[in-house]
């Protein structure tokens, strides 16, 4: 009972937030609690501030209500930067262009993190035409030593780039094909099953049924 | 050749561009001699031809069936049809029948629990999870 | 897409139309002679005018001793391949349907019950749908084609094509014909009542296949499985991208028979019968629209029976390099190159995560998506880039065909895309 009284005050100051809420510890543990011991006091705390989307602003000035809806966003509704030059959503919407030109350190900061590190890498085109010729010489001596990955290491290119350069000789394309039968010969049913099915499923996703 | 197609049939919904009228043939039986026809009889002599140049879009097709109550069957396009026994009943009552199986689309007769069916999306989409502008608690 | 000349079509047809209708003399009608004797039709096609006893002599003349003998039966009581012009006015299921389709009065009924007979049930080019069915044809593909591509000007030529089929291909003309509730006979003959659709299963059909050329290669591309470029498929092929089959062996016709005897052959045949005169009986109305109240009519009508259809053109991609063509598009396009940024994610640890990723170009998102693994989050994330690119519409824009009308505007230039971005 102490610890609601407690936490009422920070309660009533966040209904009246405008920024996003910030989450403190005490909060949360009661908050995370299922259920009080009577109704009236478990609606009493399931009772949440409005979005702050709909809250007026501070200065108390007109301004438009933006709440995307909570859903996947329509392929039919074009992005603007896909917009022709002649269309006159473009010229509608110059506020657009504004934003991307004025707030760059704003909406850099603001941007969501790549989803993996390689994303970021540039391009290098850093390997040689000698390098390339040693490269193909390499795999051709030794394939099995000079993987592809290995080679990539060494010139410090990409897997797909070393693909494009040197090709395997039919032997050893063949020894890894028989390497990789035997590995899949040991599949039981639930494993060859799972692999099926994860075909399935990318099959669907290039049709965007999934 | 990067995209290749997926092979779709266009869905049309009656009523969106051109209507058609679902009704597409009214059969009309009665007999000349039972007292259950009498309304049926009179009808016929008095108000079918000013219904029938009213809804050209339905074929009518009138034929007598001796010893049995006079019927009005209504074929729709979806290939079901509709039946009504009108034993009885003056002529009025009748056209009320008929404006009805006129009326009826064909589908089963079914509870509508919901107000709208459409197969347009709407236009805040499905409610996701994974997306939008959502509220930390 | 292809150039129509309705001038030229409909010459010939409204030249061949009021000996017919016009004057559907008893006799005539009569003395046709059954489809199986197609050499005389052409025989007497050729002849200057067309007298009954003349066709009659010459099937007489040509035909086998036994099949004379026949004819000679028949002559007490002919049969016709297909019911007689003027029953149609007496029939009460096609004044029905003329109703339930709102058609103008301006139509004769006759011509509505020509429309309903296939060339697979009477193959006499006077009497069946074929020339009605390639005039609606060639409206039906015009006006489906301008309309796509003005209001969808970034369509790849794959999904154009298949946009084509599902709004006035076979299957769905056949779905039109079945919802205005025509029904079909159980054999075509005289005796049918005409306002029932007929058409013949055991007589093969010939395709339609005036629209496109047959390619020298078409068998090997059949046997072998050849790739046909896209390209090719719009300059060669008919209006839905299909491979026109290549006629065999047909004898040089110099009169002016549109289907005979002599096409049925068995690549020709259409496969689905069924769904093939119903699909001609819709194109068959259309044409029968147009040379009766005019192209604007027409117009009206594959507008609100055709187009007013829905297909969510959406579903119609099946991408096999998305991200690498998002890349390509970003290039030529000089926007900057996209990159997978994570919007939000769940469970990372779990069986079931969820990612979502959103593709930005520079500060702008191009598209999003949510996927159980980082890879099919990117890439469905890149297959809705492409598709918000190329479902691009610029809205309710004007028609060319509207300027065919008197007091029209003048044509305002719609928005025209550079093209593909992987072809």
């Amino acid at each position: 009972m102490e610890t609601r009284q407690a936490l009422r005050p920070l309660g009533s100051s966040l209904s009246h937030a405008t920024s996003s809420v910030t989450r403190s510890p005490a909060f949360r543990s009661i908050a995370s609690r299922r259920h009080q011991s009577t109704t009236s006091r478990t609606k009493k705390m399931l009772k949440i501030p409005p979005h702050p989307d709909f809250l007026t602003p501070q200065s108390g000035q007109n301004h438009i209500i933006y709440n995307p809806p909570a859903a996947a966003p329509s392929v039919y509704h074009t992005p603007f930067k896909f917009l022709p030059k002649s269309d006159p959503r473009r010229q509608a919407n110059l506020s657009q262009l504004v934003r991307s030109s004025t707030d760059l350190h704003a909406s850099r900061s603001s941007l969501p993190p790549v989803s993996r590190a390689t994303e970021n890498r540039e391009k290098k085109y850093n390997v040689t035409r000698e390098q390339v010729e040693e490269m193909r010489h390499l795999r051709a001596s030794d394939p099995v030593t000079w993987s592809v990955h290995k080679l990539a290491e060494k010139f410090q290119c990409g897997p797909f780039f070393v693909m494009m350069c040197c090709k395997a000789s039919p032997e050893h394309k063949e020894k890894e094909r028989q390497r990789l039968e035997a590995i899949k010969a040991r599949w039981g049913p639930v494993r060859t099953k799972a692999r099926e099915e994860r075909q399935k499923r990318k099959v669907l996703l290039a049709q965007g049924a999934l | 050749m990067t995209i290749r197609a997926l092979e779709k049939v266009s869905v049309g919904q009656n009523g969106v561009g051109a209507f058609i009228l679902q009704c597409r043939k009214m059969d009309i039986h009665y007999c000349d001699q039972s007292g259950s026809s009498r309304g049926m009889n009179a009808f016929i002599k008095s108000q079918l031809s000013k219904f029938a140049s009213r809804n050209p879009q339905i074929e009518f097709a009138v034929s007598p069936r001796p010893r049995k109550h006079p019927v009005l069957i209504g074929h729709y396009i979806n290939g079901k049809h509709k039946s009504i026994c009108v034993k009885n009943m003056d002529s009025l009552q009748i056209l009320k029948k008929a404006e009805l199986l006129r009326d009826a689309s064909g589908e089963k007769i079914k509870r509508v629990n919901k107000p709208i069916t459409s197969i347009n999306e709407s236009v805040r989409s499905v409610w996701s999870p994974y997306h939008g502008n959502g509220m930390p608690v | 897409m292809k150039r129509i000349r309705y001038q030229q079509l409909s010459r010939q047809w409204l030249a061949t139309t009021p000996a017919r209708s016009a004057t559907p003399s008893q006799v005539s009608r009569l003395s046709r002679p059954a489809p199986t004797a197609l050499h005389c039709q052409r025989r007497c096609q050729s002849s200057t005018s067309i007298t009954p006893d003349e066709v009659f002599s010459e099937a007489e003349v040509h035909d086998s001793p036994e099949e004379s003998t026949n004819i000679h039966e028949v002559r007490s009581k002919p049969l016709l391949p297909s019911p007689h012009p003027d029953r149609a006015l007496r029939s009460a299921k096609l004044a029905a349907l003329h109703a339930r389709l709102s058609l103008s009065s301006k139509i004769p009924r006759q011509v509505l019950a020509r429309a309903l007979v296939d060339p697979s049930a009477d193959a006499h080019p006077k009497f069946n749908n074929a020339n009605l069915a390639f005039v609606g044809a060639s409206l039906l593909q015009y006006h489906t084609s301008e309309w796509l591509v003005t209001r969808y000007p970034r369509l790849p030529m794959s999904i154009l094509f298949a946009a084509m089929k599902g709004y006035a291909g076979d299957p769905a003309l056949h779905r039109i014909a079945r919802a205005w509730g025509v029904e079909a006979a159980a054999a075509p003959g005289e005796e049918v009542d005409p306002g029932y659709l007929q058409f013949s299963h055991n007589n093969p059909t010939v395709k339609m296949h005036k629209w496109g050329y047959a390619r020298a290669e078409s068998k090997e591309l059949n046997k072998y499985k050849w790739r046909r470029g896209m390209s090719s498929r719009i300059v060669l092929d008919d209006p839905f991208g299909n491979l026109v089959d290549e006629p065999e062996d047909i004898p040089q016709e110099t009169d002016g028979l549109e289907v005979s005897d002599a096409r049925n052959k068995k690549d020709l045949v259409v496969q689905n019968v069924d769904k093939n005169a119903h699909a001609n009986f819709v194109r068959a109305v259309v044409g029968a629209i147009y040379l009766h109240c005019g192209s604007e009519t027409a117009k009206t009508f594959i507008k609100s029976h055709v187009l007013s259809r829905q297909l969510d053109l959406s579903n119609l991609f099946n991408f096999s390099l998305p991200q690498r063509e998002l890349t390509r598009l970003c290039a030529r396009e000089n926007f900057d190159p996209p990159v997978a940024r994570l919007l939000s994610e769940t469970g990372r640890l779990s069986r079931t995560p969820v990612y979502v990723v959103g593709i930005y170009s520079g500060y702008d998102k191009l598209g999003e998506a949510a996927g159980p693994s980082l890879d099919a989050a990117k890439s469905a994330a890149a297959i809705n880039a492409l598709k918000s690119w190329y479902l691009y519409s610029p809205g309710e824009v004007g028609l060319p065909s509207d300027t065919f009308a008197e007091d029209a505007a003048p044509w305002k230039p719609v928005y025209v895309d550079i093209g593909e971005i992987i072809s």
